[in-house]
């Protein structure tokens, strides 16, 4: 019988890596696998039957590692398992076969399951149940009389599942799930013998336990006992998608489980490559915003943002916006307009509206959020290592023997991430973190970093510089990897500037706050590490200096050897789910797809030559640069899609001037949201679920984005930006999203061997993909740079001019948070609200003490850009001076407070230095007023514009 | 373009000045400014600039001067 592959099919416990194979003969078929597989693993090589056996049930999860009473180690000797239990699984497996029930285990499911058989679920999601049917038990045999855990009271605290005892068989999967996978420690099982049973946290339930709502548990309870309420509510998935999650830049992927066109629950994809079968809980549980009531599916038009919308066609639309443009150009000239594209959609579609920009509007004015986030890490990789990304995958990161994390809290922002890595430091690495705050990171059950290097916001380079001049002043480079793999000259010019005193850490210790010893145990440490890796965030590049401190974290590497080879590198944790793939499509103003300058007269005439235009040679404007030309009249339209600048760009009072300026805004999006309701034209949008094309993730691996319900519009966001460029006068006819990225293949070298067919052949793909790469490059500059060798880069330490004063004395850092995503517009239309359902100020006790400040207290927050109102939240995760909130809530304001401060190369701002005033109050700002009244006009426009007849 | 591009200009070629003082002389640190500037900035950006420059750049410092100066050549 023809065997095929389930890439679903569950081993139960881990694959192992070994050069030494071991073959058994089970049931007289020699299977061989690698020495360390368990048992089980090596049996389900033989069949998929083995699992409806009882002992499965306990230990049967590919993510669990195999516990200690079950592990089977697999000698190096041919042939033999040596385990007492061996004899006893391999004589049921030839039981089973020859169609006998195994009447021995029927104990073990009775004792199990006190709700009785019958009684759990009956939605063949039971595992118990299959095990009961395998070895034909009917009957229960103990009754319903004595002792049982029947009444036991269901927890419905959670929003997305229900823990209900009564089905428990107390098998701890999910315990272990807690433990091994996602790594939070919040259940236990609580008391002994028949008492015992699974508890959250202090058995105070699961919403207010330390529980993240991964869904590790839920995804491995065998018994119905922890169960998604959308599948208590709607019954048993028909059918399933695998696709990839909209969130953040991990780029997890998902079985999307459908019933018709209604998504009932998103399960993390055993074969995913990025998530290895995890989730956290916006990618597992908060996919309801797609259906949700705020969708506006229908295209609107309006003269002015002081007028109602009304709803017309989806070709007076394109007609209307076109003509507006059109004029604006022809009043203003050429340069008048720009675009911004969208992280959060494919790369397909960003490459299009970059195109139409290009092409259509006739100017490169087009720019990316990533402005807002990673651009100084494509400028400084680009300048050290030769390209914009990032060097490793993430599974690199359990070879690593030392992590260092920069500015970046993975287990709130890249949760997936974050858990693979304290799953790494458990098994020993070594972390050092350097944060101005204490995450997660920093202490945790079973993670202490060695060390949490508490730098003052804005002095990231200062550090950097210190522990590079560690290591070269007390010799702890590594000469042969500087001797053959970086440009020398660059080097000694860097070795000269890096060893002057000033860099020493006794010097930067009044700037840093970093005590020198602490500085020079941690590069010590870093530097005598066999393979050390670092990890950074927006906490690197949210700065005046940026970019100098991409480049300065490339010189560490650079100078110990930590590049070219797995649990090494660069590694930059993306913010949004396509934000990588955004930049490789040609978003930034000055770069066509594959990071090609415009300048390039050879290569721009590729472009030329394949979309048939002629092209600027000129870059185009950044986003803050095309707000100060609104703001002084020579820029006049801009067709944004999928971004909300609005609320995500600093200085909101500066970004709402200048939107309130242009003539035209087009604003493509699946909501109403801050920015659309300066717009003048509304495109409708298509949730990630209702997209056909592909992301690609901080690893740069290219995930397919498969279609799992039609677009509630009728139009792909594609099809929309191809109909928008056709009414403009430039023509595109695509078919399909594949053809588009057949296109990008032919124009970007890095994508020379990507396609559709490839994708689904390999299931993801890491540029670059080319000839000397067919199957893509999962670890970067393992023989050469792109640019040859590598290059140390000058990193001086320039001061931000945003300094704390007697006026504002404290200094903000912004920030996200595990349950909601960016502005919110996804999260905060899910039950995510439960855990943040308003942005808060972090501040340190001492600083609330001397303000008179108490917990929940409304506190007004005032820097040099404009004021808002929070409520306070007394924490010691903050140090004195410093003060940090998020920006998900519009209405907090957070934007309004932070500045138009950027770094000196990219113009990415300064989100995390902003000095402030923090002061009690008891009423909302100023702009808190004006914005609710802006608000709840916009909202009334909108309803008109449902409520009106589509011309 | 008016004072709100004109102002965010000065500030900006006067930041990657700073930021590239020490890259080596101050020749280095021009052509380094001035090479950014032609990498990364757009047409009109240039062209005020170089303007302003004409009209005096009074608030542009010595490296950035230096920079606009070489752009015009």
């Amino acid at each position: 019988m023809l065997q095929h592959f389930d890439p679903n099919k569950d081993y139960g416990t881990p694959a192992r890596v070994s050069e030494n194979l071991v073959t058994l003969n089970i049931d007289g078929v020699e299977v061989t696998v690698p020495e360390g597989t368990s048992v089980l693993r090596a049996l389900l090589k033989r069949t998929s039957t083995f699992l409806n056996c009882v002992p499965a049930i306990t230990w049967k999860h590919s993510a669990l590692a195999v516990s200690a009473q079950w592990k089977l180690k697999v000698a190096a000797a041919p042939c033999f398992l040596y385990h007492t239990c061996r004899k006893r699984h391999v004589c049921y497996y030839a039981e089973q076969q020859a169609g006998e029930t195994a009447p021995q285990h029927h104990g073990a499911v009775h004792l199990r399951s006190p709700a009785g058989l019958s009684d759990l679920s009956s939605n063949g999601n039971c595992e118990l149940q299959d095990v009961a049917g395998a070895v034909g038990l009917r009957e229960v045999r103990y009754g319903f009389e004595g002792n049982n855990h029947l009444d036991a009271k269901k927890d419905e605290s959670n929003p997305y599942f229900t823990f209900d005892p009564s089905k428990c068989i107390v098998c701890s999967r999910c315990v272990r799930a807690c433990e091994e996978v996602q790594g939070t420690f919040a259940l236990t099982i609580d008391g002994r013998g028949f008492d015992s049973k699974v508890a959250a946290g202090q058995d105070d339930g699961f919403l207010a336990s330390d529980c993240v709502s991964c869904g590790a548990c839920v995804q491995a309870c065998p018994t119905s006992t922890l169960m998604e309420n959308s599948v208590i509510e709607r019954g048993q998935p028909e059918h399933s998608v695998v696709t990839t999650c909209a969130y953040c830049g991990v780029g997890c992927a998902f079985k999307a489980e459908m019933k018709g066109n209604e998504v009932i629950r998103m399960v993390p994809f055993k074969d995913g490559e990025a998530n290895r079968g995890h989730s956290c809980v916006k990618g597992r549980f908060a996919f309801g915003y797609a259906t949700h009531d705020d969708r506006v599916t229908e295209p609107m038009i309006r003269d002015s943002i002081d007028q109602p919308w009304k709803k017309v066609s989806w070709e007076e639309a394109f007609s209307f916006a076109a003509g507006r443009i059109k004029d604006i150009q022809a009043k203003y000239g050429r340069e008048s307009v720009g675009g911004i594209t969208s992280s959060r959609c494919t790369n397909e579609e960003t490459y299009l509206v970059q195109k139409l920009i290009r092409a259509a509007f006739g100017n490169n004015n087009t720019d990316t959020c990533a402005r807002v986030c990673h651009s100084p890490t494509g400028y400084g990789l680009k300048t050290t290592l030769g390209e914009s990304a990032g060097t490793q995958t993430f599974d690199s990161v359990m070879k690593a023997d030392m992590v260092m994390v920069i500015g970046a809290n993975p287990t709130a922002a890249h949760p997936v991430f974050g858990s693979r890595l304290k799953r790494r430091v458990r098994e020993g690495c070594g972390l050092i973190i350097a944060d101005p705050r204490t995450t997660e990171l920093v202490k945790s059950p079973h993670i202490i970093a060695d060390h949490h290097l508490k730098l003052r916001p804005g002095t990231n380079v200062a550090f950097i510089n210190a522990m590079a001049h560690v290591v070269i002043t007390e010799g702890l480079e590594d000469k042969e990897f500087i001797a053959n793999r970086c440009d020398n000259t660059a080097y000694n010019k860097w070795r000269e500037f890096i060893s002057e005193e000033r860099h020493a850490p006794e010097q930067t210790e009044d700037i840093t706050g970093i005590p020198a010893a602490e500085i020079r145990s941690a590069a010590r440490l870093f530097a005598a590490a066999p393979n050390a890796a670092i990890f950074y965030g927006l906490g690197v590049t949210e700065h005046s200096q940026g970019s100098s401190m991409v480049m300065g974290i490339a010189n560490l590497a650079l100078a110990t050897g930590n590049i070219g080879r797995e649990g090494v590198g660069v590694n930059p944790l993306r913010g949004q789910n396509n934000v990588q793939g955004s930049c490789d499509m040609g978003s930034f103003p000055h770069e066509l797809p594959g990071y090609q300058h415009v300048a390039d007269d050879a290569i721009r005439g590729r472009f030329e030559a394949s979309w048939g235009v002629t092209l600027d040679n000129e870059p185009g404007l950044r986003i803050p640069n095309m707000f100060n030309s609104a703001i002084d009249g020579t820029f006049r339209g801009m067709y944004c899609q999928g971004e909300d600048i609005a609320q995500s760009d600093p200085n909101t009072n500066h970004v709402d001037q200048a939107l309130r300026s242009l003539d035209c805004l087009i604003v493509q999006d699946i909501f109403l949201n801050e920015t659309a309701k300066y717009a003048h034209v509304f495109l409708p949008g298509a949730s990630f679920l209702e997209k056909d094309g592909t992301f690609t993730n901080a690893e740069r691996r290219i995930n397919r984005v498969r279609q799992v319900m039609p677009p509630l519009s009728g139009m792909a966001d594609w099809e929309v930006t191809m109909a928008l460029s056709n009414a403009l006068g430039y023509e595109m006819n695509y078919s399909h999203p594949s053809e588009i990225m057949d296109e990008i293949a032919t124009l970007a070298p890095t994508f020379k061997g990507v396609s559709y067919d490839r994708l689904e052949e390999l299931g993801s793909i890491q540029w670059p993909c080319n000839d000397a790469a067919p199957e893509g490059t999962p670890t970067m500059h393992i023989e050469n740079f792109p640019i040859g060798l590598g290059n140390f880069a000058i990193t001086e330490y320039v001061a931000t001019e945003e300094r704390s004063t007697r006026k504002f004395p404290l200094l903000l850092t912004t920030g996200r948070i595990l349950s909601q995503y960016n502005v919110g517009a996804q999260t905060r239309r899910t039950p995510n609200q439960a855990w943040h359902d308003e942005d808060v100020l972090d501040l340190h006790i001492s600083d609330a003490e001397m303000r008179g400040i108490s917990d929940g207290d409304w506190v007004g927050i005032s820097s040099r850009a404009g004021d808002t109102v929070m409520r306070a939240r007394i924490t010691d995760k903050v140090q004195p001076g410093v003060v940090y909130t998020t920006f998900h809530h519009p209405g907090s304001g957070a934007n309004v407070v932070t500045t138009d401060n950027s770094d000196w190369a990219t113009n990415c701002p300064e989100y995390k230095v902003t000095a402030v005033q923090v002061v009690k109050v008891n009423s909302p700002s100023s702009w808190q007023q004006n914005y609710q009244n802006f608000d709840d006009q916009q909202q009334d426009f909108l309803k008109q514009g449902r409520e009106s007849v589509s011309q | 373009m008016g004072n709100a591009t004109l102002s965010s200009l000065i500030k900006m070629v006067n930041q990657i000045a700073d930021n590239n003082v020490h890259v080596g002389t101050a020749d280095d640190a021009a052509n380094a400014v001035a090479s950014h500037i032609t990498r990364f900035w757009a047409r009109p950006m240039k062209q005020q600039i170089n303007e302003y420059l004409n009209e005096g750049g009074e608030e542009l410092n010595d490296i950035a001067r230096q920079a606009v100066t070489q752009l015009q050549k």
